[in-house]
């Protein structure tokens, strides 16, 4: 027997109840309170998810702490030096370029990373970790209300026809707050941190298992450009650069 | 002194964090690869990088979300690294057979089966809201999706393991 509920119909109550056997609104209460039958597919719905719970509910072996190594951020190595569109660039990137050059003599004769910059990539692996959210393929973009409260014009400016820009959020990198911008790319989202107060000595790349991309020295700042790993970043990274200009 | 004293504060708070929450790590990345040794490669794995993106997880409330967002994102690189193919439940491997391993109830063996088949879509969701206790808008927020997208998802998994159910009564 249904009931007549003007807020739910026996539809609409199953289809909240498949998806949430807990679910309790005044409109999934009204509506089974008066109806025999979503009272009673209710009742299997919750069965079912108790039968659910204990079949998830699986052995698990013993805990196996893994050798956790001393952090040191000895995950970054320097960018390598050719890079195609490196003529067309800026000044200042040809000296960034330099200057990674530099680093990587400096680490084959001192074999060490310059400092600094290593926990900073760490920071902006694990700060995508902690936003997975962030990383949604989508065709919508962000609105200009949020990407103007992001994107401070007192700090910098971006033009924001470089492609679709789907998401911009301040974060927290290396204890500052800087705009986190998601572009989509050809082969997914890729992520920008606008950094105008984090200087870095050299371009340095980020290198995570599914993921590349690099930290740019960008005048008296620095660019994170993130992607997945079988994105082509290069093009991609011309075109965040040439967007961007700090207002210091 | 001090680098020490720091070290060691930092594997403290790491082996509280984890030790608490390893049960929900290996149960969502074993139902999420549907093979025990991956599993284990995979939570070992998180772990590792864990511990490195400690200092990102600036309150140890939200532990459980951080590190099952972590396990995630290591058994996708996994299965980008190994390619390995789709499981044929026909035809198992010890290691997913174990996920199997019969209980004193055949009525949760059957359960277990019929939720080893849900495609990948339809599983992750279930087992985030049934046992991992996630609310739709977690669950949205960790596999990126729209919450409709996720309770349309939940709506079928449990109507695919409801048809399941009734037809094994019929036999």
């Amino acid at each position: 027997m249904n009931a007549s509920n003007e807020t739910m119909n026996c539809e609409e109550y199953r289809e909240a109840i498949a998806a949430d056997p807990r679910a309790s609104s005044e409109a999934t209460d009204g509506h089974v309170a008066l109806c025999e039958s979503c009272a009673a597919f209710t009742a299997d719905m919750r069965a079912l998810d108790q039968r659910v719970a204990r079949a998830l509910e699986i052995e698990v072996p013993a805990f196996n702490m893994p050798d956790l190594p001393v952090i040191d951020g000895d995950n970054v190595s320097a960018l390598p030096v050719a890079k195609r569109s490196l003529l067309s660039r800026p000044t200042w990137l040809a000296m960034a370029a330099s200057f990674a050059l530099a680093a990587i003599v400096g680490i084959q004769i001192f074999g060490t990373i310059p400092g600094g910059e290593a926990s900073l990539s760490e920071q902006i692996l694990a700060h995508l970790d902690h936003e997975p959210g962030a990383l949604r393929v989508t065709d919508v973009s962000v609105s200009n209300e949020q990407f103007d409260r992001v994107v401070n014009p007192s700090v910098s400016s971006m033009d924001r026809n470089i492609g679709l820009i789907s998401y911009a959020q301040s974060c927290i990198i290396n204890g500052k707050t800087v705009p986190h911008l998601v572009m989509q790319g050809e082969k997914g989202p890729i992520t920008l941190l606008l950094m105008p107060d984090e200087k870095v000595s050299a371009a340095t790349k980020i290198d995570g298992e599914s993921v590349n991309g690099v930290i740019l020295p960008v005048g008296s700042g620095s660019i994170a450009i993130i992607g997945r790993s079988d994105e082509a970043l290069d093009e991609i990274e011309q075109r965040v650069i040439d967007s961007v200009e700090w207002r210091l | 002194m001090n680098s020490i004293r720091a070290d060691a504060e930092r594997r403290g708070r790491f082996d509280r964090v984890v030790t608490v929450f390893y049960p929900d790590m290996y149960r969502y990345a074993a139902w999420l690869c549907r093979d025990s040794s991956v599993a284990e490669e995979v939570v070992q794995e998180a772990l590792l990088r864990a511990w490195k993106s400690l200092d990102a997880l600036r309150d140890d409330e939200a532990a459980k979300p951080w590190l099952l967002t972590i396990v995630r994102r290591e058994n996708a690189r996994y299965f980008e690294r190994k390619r390995l193919e789709t499981v044929d439940i026909d035809n198992l491997t010890p290691a997913q057979s174990a996920l199997l391993a019969e209980t004193d109830d055949p009525k949760i063996d059957d359960m277990r089966q019929a939720i080893f088949r849900l495609e990948d879509d339809y599983r992750e969701p279930l087992v985030l809201q049934v046992l991992m206790g996630h609310s739709t808008k977690e669950i949205a927020e960790l596999m990126g999706l729209q919450q409709g997208a996720v309770l349309t998802r939940l709506h079928r998994a449990r109507l695919k393991l409801k048809d399941e159910v009734e037809q094994e009564a019929a036999i």
